[in-house]
């Protein structure tokens, strides 16, 4: 995946989810719902702490038609900035 | 005037009085029914019954497995201070839903694509808490059991204090349930004359056990597995092209596999309840569909499981009917 550093002045989310400690497929189901809730073209931040999200969750947006805008991975732990598309 | 301190009345199966919904669950001496299918099975050598699980506490086949389960879970101390987590199509969830409340605890149940509103309606009246899941919610990796990956997860998840997962795929207790009730029932119901056995597969509980119990009495009985179509519409059963083989499942007893498409079933369905008189679900259909494809070289007792009633199928069924059955003006 791409690993762009995020700066927030860069974007504003419109909401965050924090799936620490979740294993995979959970954050992509929780990321899932909490994409539903925002409008197109609103930003959700997301962070996670299992490695499978760095797969996951760039492939669940492009099958969903969102877009990672970026994402980061610390090691331990790995930020995404998700931008909810027109079609989901 | 006397008071009187009311007597208690114990469960007492000889008159069919319970203290407990669960002293309703069965065994070889409380089975549920076997009842003969006359009119839709065209084949006069073959007498199938159907073993009416939908007259169980919980309303299904189900019932059998989630209370080994449960009880698998206490006897091993896994339980304790836990809630439930399980991947089901709803009729596992049901029972175990209506069990864990008993039990002082609560189910979180992953619900499959496909599975009729009337089911997810139920768990929710039943206390649990039910999280629709895509089959390919794995991006990645995605065989068809998203249900069943996010159940795992939810278990494992930060450190795995909140949930237990029963896990009826991979659980020998599963198994157990039909290998001590289901199968010693049909054996007795059947005076030792059943030689065929069918039902679907789906976690493959039911056919592991009872197969590999009526194998043990009589190694000739032909144990005959119904597979739907890929891609079909048959809640609680599973096609193996799509959907990963279940850990218990025991392919030593597996003599047959018959595929069933969903309009087979649905039409079979249809004609049991309005020949028959047998308001099942459609994966008795699809069962019964089987039976009739055995070949006129086969004869003798065949015994289908009918795991559970139509009711919880109502939407299902208006689709397939249409207009049918109303005023034509």
């Amino acid at each position: 995946m791409t690993q762009t550093p995020i700066t927030q002045t860069e974007i504003t989310p419109a909401a965050s989810l924090d799936c620490s400690g979740l294993l995979c497929p959970l954050p992509v189901y929780k990321t899932a719902l909490a994409l539903g809730n925002l409008q197109p073209g609103e930003v959700l931040e997301l962070i996670t702490t299992d490695p499978g999200a760095l797969e996951d969750i760039p492939a669940m947006s492009r099958q969903r038609g969102d877009t990672v805008l970026a994402g980061e991975d610390r090691g331990s732990s790995q930020r995404f900035l998700i931008e909810k598309g027109t079609q989901t | 005037m006397t008071t009187t301190t009311p007597s208690t009345l114990n469960t007492d199966r000889g008159v069919r009085r319970y203290g407990d919904i669960r002293d309703l669950l069965p065994d070889v001496d409380n089975p549920t029914p076997l009842v003969r299918v006359r009119r839709v099975m065209p084949d006069p050598g073959i007498s199938l019954f159907l073993k009416l699980e939908w007259l169980n506490p919980f309303g299904s086949i189900k019932d059998r497995a989630a209370a080994a389960m449960l009880a698998g879970l206490e006897e091993r101390g896994e339980l304790a201070g836990k809630e439930i987590v399980e991947a089901s199509s709803g009729n596992t969830a049901i029972a175990l839903a209506a069990m864990a409340a008993l039990a002082g605890t609560r189910l979180t149940v992953t619900i499959p694509d496909g599975v009729p509103e009337e089911k997810k309606v139920l768990l929710r009246m039943l206390g649990a808490e039910v999280w629709e899941t895509p089959d390919d919610l794995c991006p990645v990796d995605h065989p068809k059991d998203g249900a069943i990956a996010l159940a795992r997860s939810l278990a494992a998840s930060a450190g795995g204090e909140r949930f237990v997962t029963t896990n009826q795929y991979e659980n020998e207790d599963n198994v157990r349930a039909h290998y001590e009730t289901t199968g010693p029932e049909i054996w007795r119901q059947t005076e030792g004359e059943v030689r065929y056995f069918l039902a679907g597969f789906g976690t493959c509980g039911t056919i592991t056990g009872v197969g590999r119990y009526l194998k043990e009495r009589e190694p000739s009985i032909r144990i005959i597995a119904v597979e739907p179509q890929r891609g079909h519409r048959l809640p609680g059963l599973k096609n193996f092209q799509e959907a990963k083989q279940p850990a218990i499942l025991d392919w030593d007893v597996v003599d047959h596999v018959i595929g069933v498409d969903d309009d087979d079933a649905y039409t079979t369905t249809k004609r049991l309840f309005r020949e028959e008189g047998l308001m099942v679900g459609p994966s008795t259909g699809a069962i019964v569909h089987a039976a009739s494809l055995l070949g006129d070289e086969h004869g003798g007792i065949a015994v289908g499981v009918s795991p559970d009633g139509g009711l919880k199928y109502t939407s299902y069924f208006a689709e397939i009917l249409g207009d049918e059955g109303l005023p034509q003006i």
